[in-house]
This record gives C-alpha cells, sequence and structure tokens, in this order.
C-alpha cells in the first residue's frame, strides 16, 4: 500500500466521529440510583430498574442533564430547551430492558464546533495548506459538531470458553450488569474532519475539554471514552461522497489516527485497482495494525424508535441552563490564550500546560509564587523536567525556577536538585546552598578559569578562530569541569566570545 | 356474628382500631370466605395465607402496643397479578412468569400495606392485561359472581369478582382502556380509573405505560375514596416520574350535595347503537337520579371520540410492543431449555412464554413501529391523541363531569366473543379517557332488566379532580339507592354468607 501523504494527494479523506463518553464522575446511574462504579465485583451495582425487572421505572438523573448541556456550551451547542428521549429495540442481552434509553431526533445539544490547531509534523498530512496560517507553524480548522445526545451505556459481556475472548466460539456468555444504566454521552461530528491527525487532534481537544469539565476520566484505554471513526475518500476536487467505513475498537488516540491511515490506504488501494469499498463496520488490530471486517451493513437496522412513555418531555429552564453556564470553568483554549498574554509564554508551552487541568492549575500555584518575569521559567520547569518526578510541590518548581531564571544552577543541576526533593518538600533554594551548589556569578573569578582554559586548548581555540564557532560548546564544558560546576555557563559562553574575539 | 362481606372496608378498619375484632380474626374470615367461594368464581391466581396471618398479626401487635393503626388497618385487599408484592409471585396470568416471584414490592402495593391492609392473594387477569373478560389469563379462567356462566369483565376481572363475591372488600386493579371499569361494570362494584400520574405505576408490570393507571374496587363509592386515600397519602412517588401529588381529602367532601354540578351528557353516546335497551333506559335513570339532588345536565360533544379506540389500537400496541420486550427468559422468567443460540433461546421462550393475545398485540406494535410505518400509524395516533385531549378540554369548560355507559351490555358469556375486534369494541366508552388522561369512575346502578346482571354508569371527569368525580359518584350511588333501584354494599347473592363468618 502507498503511504499517506502519497494517497492524500490524489485523495480528499472524509471522517466523521462518533465518541461516546461515560459520565464517569457522576455518582450514580443514568436512570437508577446505583452506584457508578468499574471496578467493583460483576453485579453487585444493580437494581431492579437497571436490571430491567417488570414494573420497574426509570427516574432520570438531573446532574448527568447539568453535565451533557455543559459538554454543550463548552462546544458551543445550541441547547435545546425541549427534548424527549426514545426508546430503541434490539434484542441482545447486554441491555436489560432489550431496549435503550437515548434520544430522538433533537438532542440535548445541537449545532455546535470545536476548533482544532493542528501543527508540527501532523499538519503536513493536508496537502491543501490553505487553511489559516497558525503562528506556530500549523493551521486552523473548525470541526462542526452535529449533536451530543444523552443515554445509556450497556452491559459487559464476557464471552468464555473460546478463543481470545470472541462470541464465535465461546461456550459460555457472562453478563456483568455494573455497567448498564451508565450515563453515556454521545457526540457525533458532521464530517469536516480531512486528515487522520486532525481527528486525532479533534479527540485529544474533546478530552482536554470534558476532562477540564470534569465530568468524565475520559480513559480510552478502559473504555470510558470511545471513537468510532466513519471515512471515505474522494478524489480530490470531487464533490460527492464515496462509500463509508466505520471503524470501531479504537482505544488510544495513535489507533485512531492509525486505523484511520490505514483504511484511507486501504480504500484508496481499492479503488485504484478498479474496485468497490463495501459498507461495512471494520475492526482495528492494533497488532497487526490493520483493520478487519467485522460486519457488512446492507440494511439499516430497524431500532423501531419511539419517545419513551416513562419519561416526561424535558423542559430545561432558563435558570437551569444558566446553573450549567456558570459551571463551565475556563477551557483549554481560552487559558491557554491567557497564559500567552498574562504569563507572556510560549504558545506551544501555553497550549500544553492548560491541556490538563490539573497541570493547569498546579502552573498557576507555581507561576504565583515567583517574579512576574520568571514564570516562563516555571512552563519550563513543569514541560521539561517534571515527568520522572513522584511528588514534587509547586512550591518546590517555584523555589527552582526562580535559581534558574536567576542563573543560580544550570538545567543539569536543577535535575540532580529535583531527585534530591522529590518527595521530602525540601527547598530547593536551602539545599542549594547548604550544598554549596549556587553558581558564582563573579566575573573575575569566572575569567580566570576562561583564561585557564584557553590556555590549555589550544587545539579548539585554532578551530574556532579557522570557523568552526561549534567548538565553543566543548569550552563551555572545559569551563565547567575545570570550576566544578560551580560557574555559570552562559556566562562563561559570554566571557569566551569576548576572549576569542579580542585576541582574533 | 356478621359475616365478612357484609361489613365495608371502613367498618373493618374501624372495627379492628376499636377492638371489635383483631387483624388477625378478619383475615382468618376473608381466607375463609375466599375457600369457600373460590371454587366457583376463581377469582384468585395466588391466596397468600401466611402472608396474610403474618402482615395482620403485625397489625395485632401494634393495637397491642397502642401504636397508631392505618385507616384500612386489618383489611383484607387483594392485587392484580401484575402488581409486585414480596412473598408472592407475580405472573400476570402468563406462562411467561408462571414462577416469577416478585423481587420488590410495588409502590401502589406497599402504600395500602402502610395503611395497614391484609394482603390476602393476587387475582386473575387477561395475560399481561390484554383483553376484556379475563379469558386470557393462561391458567384459568375467573366466573362473574352473579352469573358464573359469565365472564367478570377484564382485564381486571379476578380483582372485580374477588370483591363482588365477597371474598375482600376492596382489590387493587390496573385500567391501560377500561381494565378496572368495565369489569367493576360487569361485577356491579365501584372501580376507579384516577387521573394519570394520581397513582405511582413503579412496581406494575406495564402494559401501555402513557395508558396504565392502579385503581381500586370496592362495593362502595366510600371505600372506594378510602383506597384513593391510602394510595395518594405518601405524596408524589419519587420512583415513577409521572406520578404526580394529589392531597388524600378524598372522604372530606363525599356527602356534600352535588346541587349546580353540570352533568355532561353525550346524545350520540347514550343512544349508541352497541348499547343494549336495557342499558340505555338504566343510564336514563342515572342522569334523573342525579339531577333529582340538583346536577344540571348539559349536552357536550366529544367530536373524535369514534376515533378513540384506532388511537389506542396503535398507542397501546406499539407500547407493548416494547414493555414486553424484556422478557427474554435471559434473566428471569420463561426459559426453553437445550437452545444452541441466543436468536433461537429468545424465539422459542416468547413463542411458548406468551398466548395468542399478547403475541398478537406485540406483533401489531412490532409493525407499527416499524420504520416507514410509524408514520402512517403512531404518529397521526398521537396526533389523534391531542385532538381527543382537546375534545375533553373543551366539554369540561361546559361541564364538571361527563355521564357515559361504562360497556355496552351487561357481562357476555364466555366464549361469546369470538373474534379480536369484537372484544376490542368493549372498551368504545372507556378508551378515550385513558388516552386523555382523565379520571373514570363506574357506579353500579341496578340490574338490568332482561339479563338480571349489573349494569354501570360511568362518570368521567377532568385530570386531578378526581375528588369531585368521587362525590358525584357518591351521589349517583345515594340516588339509585333512594330510587330503590340497588343496595351499595351488596354482594353477588349467590355468595353472600358463604363461609367468612367473622368469629
Amino acid at each position: 500500500m502507498r503511504l499517506l501523504r502519497e494517497v492524500l494527494r490524489d485523495w480528499e479523506a472524509v471522517i466523521g466521529l462518533e465518541v461516546h463518553t461515560e459520565l464517569t464522575t457522576l455518582k450514580t446511574k443514568m436512570f437508577c440510583d446505583c452506584r457508578l462504579s468499574h471496578d467493583d465485583p460483576p453485579n453487585s451495582n444493580v437494581c431492579p430498574v437497571c436490571l430491567g425487572m417488570p414494573g420497574a421505572l426509570p427516574v432520570p438523573n438531573e446532574k448527568a442533564i447539568e453535565y451533557i448541556v455543559m459538554a454543550g456550551l463548552a462546544t458551543d451547542c445550541q441547547i435545546q430547551r425541549r427534548s424527549l428521549f426514545y426508546r430503541k429495540h434490539y434484542f441482545y442481552p447486554d441491555m436489560s430492558k432489550n431496549f435503550q434509553t437515548t434520544q430522538g431526533p433533537v438532542a440535548f445539544c445541537m449545532h455546535g464546533h470545536l476548533d482544532l490547531e493542528v501543527t508540527g509534523e501532523g499538519a503536513t498530512e493536508r496537502p491543501d495548506f490553505t487553511v489559516e496560517k497558525d503562528p506556530d507553524g500549523g493551521y486552523m480548522a473548525s470541526i462542526r459538531i452535529l449533536r451530543i445526545h444523552m443515554e445509556e451505556d450497556a452491559a459487559k459481556m464476557v464471552h468464555v470458553g473460546g478463543s481470545e475472548g470472541r462470541i464465535a466460539s465461546a461456550t459460555e456468555s457472562l453478563i456483568d450488569y455494573n455497567r448498564c444504566g451508565t450515563p453515556l454521552i454521545e457526540l457525533v461530528t458532521q464530517p469536516d474532519l480531512r486528515t487522520p491527525e486532525e481527528a486525532r487532534v479533534f479527540m485529544e481537544r474533546l478530552r482536554q475539554t470534558f476532562l477540564t469539565l470534569g465530568i468524565s476520566d475520559c480513559s480510552l484505554e478502559s473504555g470510558s471514552m470511545r471513537c468510532d471513526g466513519n471515512v471515505s475518500i474522494r478524489r480530490r476536487g470531487a464533490r460527492g461522497l464515496g462509500t463509508k467505513t466505520e471503524m470501531k475498537n479504537i482505544n488510544s488516540f495513535k489507533s485512531l489516527h492509525d486505523a484511520l491511515a490505514y483504511e484511507i490506504c486501504r480504500q484508496a488501494e481499492v479503488l485504484e485497482a478498479g474496485g468497490v469499498v463495501r459498507q461495512e463496520t471494520r475492526h482495528w488490530e492494533p497488532s497487526k495494525r490493520r483493520t478487519v471486517v467485522m460486519r457488512v451493513k446492507e440494511t439499516a437496522d430497524d431500532y423501531r424508535m419511539y419517545p419513551d412513555p416513562d419519561l416526561a418531555p424535558f423542559c430545561l429552564s432558563d435558570d437551569f441552563v444558566a446553573r450549567c453556564r456558570a459551571r463551565v470553568p475556563e477551557l483549554p483554549l481560552e487559558k491557554r490564550d491567557r497564559f500567552v498574554v498574562a504569563y507572556a509564554l510560549k504558545r506551544a508551552d501555553a497550549a500544553q500546560l492548560a491541556a490538563d487541568p490539573r497541570v493547569a492549575s498546579f502552573f498557576e500555584e507555581a507561576a504565583c509564587a515567583v517574579a512576574k518575569e520568571h514564570v516562563p521559567m516555571v512552563a519550563n520547569v513543569i514541560i521539561n523536567l517534571l515527568s520522572a518526578t513522584k511528588a514534587v510541590t509547586s512550591a518546590q518548581v517555584a523555589s527552582l525556577a526562580t535559581l534558574l531564571a536567576t542563573d543560580a544552577i544550570t538545567f543539569m543541576q536543577a535535575r540532580e536538585v529535583l531527585e534530591l526533593v522529590d518527595g521530602t518538600g525540601d527547598d530547593p533554594q536551602r539545599l542549594v546552598d547548604e550544598r554549596g551548589m549556587r553558581q558564582s556569578t563573579d566575573t573575575e573569578a569566572l575569567a580566570a578559569t576562561v583564561d585557564e582554559v584557553l590556555a590549555r586548548c589550544v587545539d579548539q581555540v585554532r578551530q574556532y578562530r579557522e570557523g568552526n564557532k561549534k567548538v565553543i560548546g566543548y569550552l563551555v564544558g572545559q569551563c565547567m569541569r575545570t570550576s566544578r560546576g560551580t560557574g555559570n555557563p552562559k556566562l562563561f559562553n559570554t566571557i569566551l566570545c569576548e576572549r576569542l574575539a579580542q585576541e582574533g | 356474628m356478621p359475616n365478612i362481606s357484609e361489613l365495608s372496608a371502613a367498618q373493618i378498619a374501624y372495627g379492628v382500631t376499636c377492638g371489635d375484632f383483631t387483624a388477625v380474626e378478619v383475615a382468618q374470615a376473608s381466607l375463609d370466605a375466599i375457600e369457600a367461594r373460590e371454587p366457583e368464581v376463581q377469582a384468585f391466581l395466588e391466596i397468600s395465607g401466611d402472608l396474610a396471618l403474618a402482615i395482620a398479626a403485625k397489625t395485632d401487635e401494634r393495637r397491642a402496643r397502642c401504636a397508631p393503626l392505618g385507616s384500612l388497618a386489618g383489611v383484607p385487599v387483594a392485587f392484580k397479578d401484575n402488581m409486585q408484592l414480596v412473598g408472592t409471585r407475580t405472573t400476570c396470568a402468563s406462562r411467561m412468569l408462571e414462577h416469577f416471584d416478585s423481587p420488590f414490592t410495588a409502590t401502589c402495593v406497599q402504600r395500602l400495606l402502610d395503611a395497614g391492609a391484609t394482603p390476602v392473594g393476587k387475582t386473575n387477569m387477561d395475560e399481561f392485561a390484554f383483553g376484556s373478560s379475563t379469558e386470557s389469563s393462561a391458567f384459568h379462567r375467573t366466573c362473574n359472581p352473579w352469573d358464573t356462566q359469565r365472564v367478570p369483565g377484564g382485564s381486571s376481572g379476578g380483582s372485580a369478582a374477588a370483591v363482588a363475591a365477597g371474598e375482600v372488600p376492596i382489590a387493587l386493579g390496573s385500567d391501560t382502556g377500561g381494565s378496572i371499569r368495565q369489569p367493576a361494570s360487569f361485577c356491579g362494584v365501584v372501580g376507579m380509573k384516577p387521573s394519570y400520574g394520581v397513582v405511582s405505576r413503579y412496581g406494575v408490570v406495564a402494559f401501555g405505560s402513557s395508558l396504565d393507571q392502579v385503581g381500586p374496587f370496592g362495593r362502595c363509592v366510600s371505600d372506594v375514596a378510602l383506597t384513593m386515600n391510602a394510595l395518594v397519602a405518601g405524596g408524589r412517588d419519587p420512583l415513577d416520574s409521572t406520578s404526580q401529588a394529589m392531597s388524600a381529602g378524598f372522604l372530606d367532601n363525599l356527602e356534600q350535595p352535588v346541587e349546580g354540578i353540570r352533568v355532561g351528557v353525550i346524545t350520540s353516546l347514550m343512544e349508541h347503537e352497541a348499547l343494549s335497551a336495557e342499558v340505555r333506559t338504566a343510564l336514563a335513570e342515572a342522569c334523573a337520579a342525579l339531577e333529582a339532588q340538583g346536577a344540571r345536565l348539559v349536552e357536550v360533544e366529544l367530536r373524535h371520540m369514534e376515533a378513540a379506540i384506532a388511537a389506542y389500537y396503535v398507542i397501546g400496541p406499539a407500547e407493548a410492543f416494547s414493555n414486553l420486550a424484556r422478557f427474554d427468559g435471559v434473566r428471569y422468567g420463561f426459559r426453553a431449555p437445550d437452545c444452541a443460540t441466543l436468536a433461537e433461546q429468545t424465539a422459542r421462550s416468547r413463542a411458548y412464554g406468551f398466548g395468542a393475545e399478547a403475541k398478537r398485540r406485540q406483533l401489531l406494535g412490532a409493525y407499527l413501529l416499524a420504520s416507514g410505518v410509524y408514520d402512517r400509524y403512531y404518529y397521526p395516533a398521537q396526533q389523534v391523541r391531542t385532538l381527543i385531549t382537546n375534545d375533553y378540554r373543551d366539554a369540561f369548560m361546559r361541564c364538571d363531569v361527563l355521564l357515559l355507559p361504562a360497556a355496552p351490555t351487561t357481562a357476555f358469556r364466555f366464549g361469546e366473543m369470538s373474534s379480536p375486534t369484537q372484544m376490542y369494541a368493549q372498551d368504545l366508552f372507556t378508551i378515550s379517557n385513558n388516552i386523555a388522561g382523565n379520571a373514570g369512575v363506574c357506579v353500579p346502578i341496578g340490574l338490568g332488566v332482561q339479563s338480571l346482571m349489573p349494569i354501570a354508569a360511568q362518570l368521567q371527569g377532568p385530570a386531578f379532580k378526581d375528588h369531585v368525580l368521587l362525590r358525584v359518584a357518591r351521589a349517583l350511588e345515594r340516588g339509585m339507592e333512594e330510587a330503590g333501584r340497588m343496595r351499595p354494599g351488596v354482594v353477588a347473592p349467590a355468595f353472600a354468607r358463604r363461609g367468612g363468618v367473622l368469629a
């Protein structure tokens, strides 16, 4: 098969996503008081309602409605004041009533959008780079959201006795109804995505948004956030739509990207060989990095949807919507823009910090504790130094950032300091002083070291003068070694340059 | 010594509270009456003797402790077998649920228990409440206590018959298109379908969720009022999101005169061709009895009434198909043995578990909701529903209650209704009330001059004016008694005093 970028020069991909998100941060299920839990023993959080016992009736979870309205507001959806729950019928034991309670033509949230910034290597998947250029070397795309509706999740089924848990060869099927009735929101995009990278970025942005709202733990691995990708391709410049296929079993951002990329290339190969793409559901096999046919859809399923007579039509009040609006916190993009303006951060750094609400608030705690001009260093520390640490406090980060920003220690030393204070709560500045790690900024002493090094490294000095400016790095390293790490590398650099220029 | 069937629910509760007799004695008398009368009536699917005696003993124990007793202290009650009661099976008269033990107790049942009632058993019904004669029960038929060759009506035929035969003073039924009012009419007892939302549906196996409503049977209007109080006293049920609060003041103004009350009559219905002559005559007497008390008769119209049956047989089956989808043999109920696949298990369990009428309604519903068909039937049916609701709204601007026939004729013989559509026509006068969600009650107005079987008048009132409706019902009952047409509280003569002596 051809490479994606090549294929996308000839073909345009049309991608739409359906994203299911369990509202895992709620305490109870959608229509009963059963506890939401992922790790309780099977069938321990069940009641007549979620088991579909005869005579049991659903009572909607108001908090879940609040969450979906928040999700709608955060994605610029129009909140529908009047909407209904519908019954969607199919006979399968994972849905205890043999119908799923979901929404009909009118969802709580309709016609929103989510704006993407596609940057870096991934941006080049799009050959028609006509979209507005982004300051960080990428492009912006606005993806329309058709709807977000509320529904209930099905039970988990385990097929035992066969190979790989597949139903075909299983001897028994076990059903765990703990998940049955978990509040689920389904977001459907318009087919506005054009590259696998855009789809990946969309999912990332959506996940950041939902995490910021605090409505779900959004784990693709555990399945609390699930994404199906629909993709078709058409010749560049063509206007009609090709036959689409649907991708399932996508449990990471990378899977989403790779499954779509594979599928686009596969469809191109089929079409270029004069074949036809069949409308079918395909299963992504991450280990083999390919999609395989799951089922072919020849006729549309008839779910016999009709309004659920057990649930009165919803009529959301202005008050309710206003309350939801007040609960929507600052969203990642707003936060990023504020970080750029308020703290003079680089856009990319600000975006990275703003993506995760916990990281963002950690950053702001630390930022409060340093001088304004040192805040970018705080960002630098969080982004570049914290990955390996276990329990560093924002106060420690603030202290460390100040040391770095005032050239009191080097980045290399900072790593060492972090290792020492990690989990102790000790103040890095005190530790540096106690251990005499503070770098000298006494230029006379530093100049003496520089002279000593220049005298010793005749070869390198010659090379420098012959035009190999890179050797300056080696010389700075020698200065650092000679001073046993107490000298400031930037100052060494400056003095070295001066000296080499003078004597040249 | 009084016989249990000569006492009203109110008298029993009073007697138990005063210590004239104990709840256990009352329970025993009711169980004795059931034992003596049941061979001919067959109103019950399950007699919960041990449960009844245990609960009655608790009532007596409360009294011994001077703890307050409820308004139904020691009153034996029977529940239609689509209402869950822990300690009993809930079969819906279906093989599908033949061995299904109630996993929880329905709110309506619990409220009567909270008021001190003694549950003596579960009554027969048409399978899953599909029918108007109780003949579609998978287990046995129930006989009309006034003539055991005739049906008790349905679908709540067992509850109506148990009350008419004096086995219990009150019972609960459910009414989706007339299933309380028509059997009440056939059995000569009072039966009320409250406004939709007044009584919680939680724990009542659903037939048509937007139409179903639970209500009481009694031998007099005041016992029905007493039971209504118990049903609504706990306020709105948080477990049923369609339920609403109603004040428990049903007895407060029950005896108040009805002078000036406007009673609407619909001439086209009072002279409907389906009505037998004796029913027509009796209805005219009922109107006269109310007029004699100062009520004013006004002519009103329900223009779309004729479309009600058609709309009902779209909405009802559609909801039934959906509500009965859960019976697949996976989690509970009948499961066909030795199936190789899930599809086979589902198909065979349902094929055996459901009777002919249950299958017919589900197939009809599955068809009506299919894509392409939905727009032609379900949607127009909902539009008809709106029209009928508006008709009622307009009619109730001109009158306080409506007086209508309850059923075209008195009770018919077993097997007399040969086709489903003939049976469906039984609901002609009751169905529009469910479609609009209004309140309705049937009051006995005497025996037919030809059939010598009970006839009832049906009163309907606007939604949530249930108190007014019962007040007019009481006036009608009083008027018919004064006219010498009937005696309230009377048991079908063949069964009076058979067993059930209150020792």
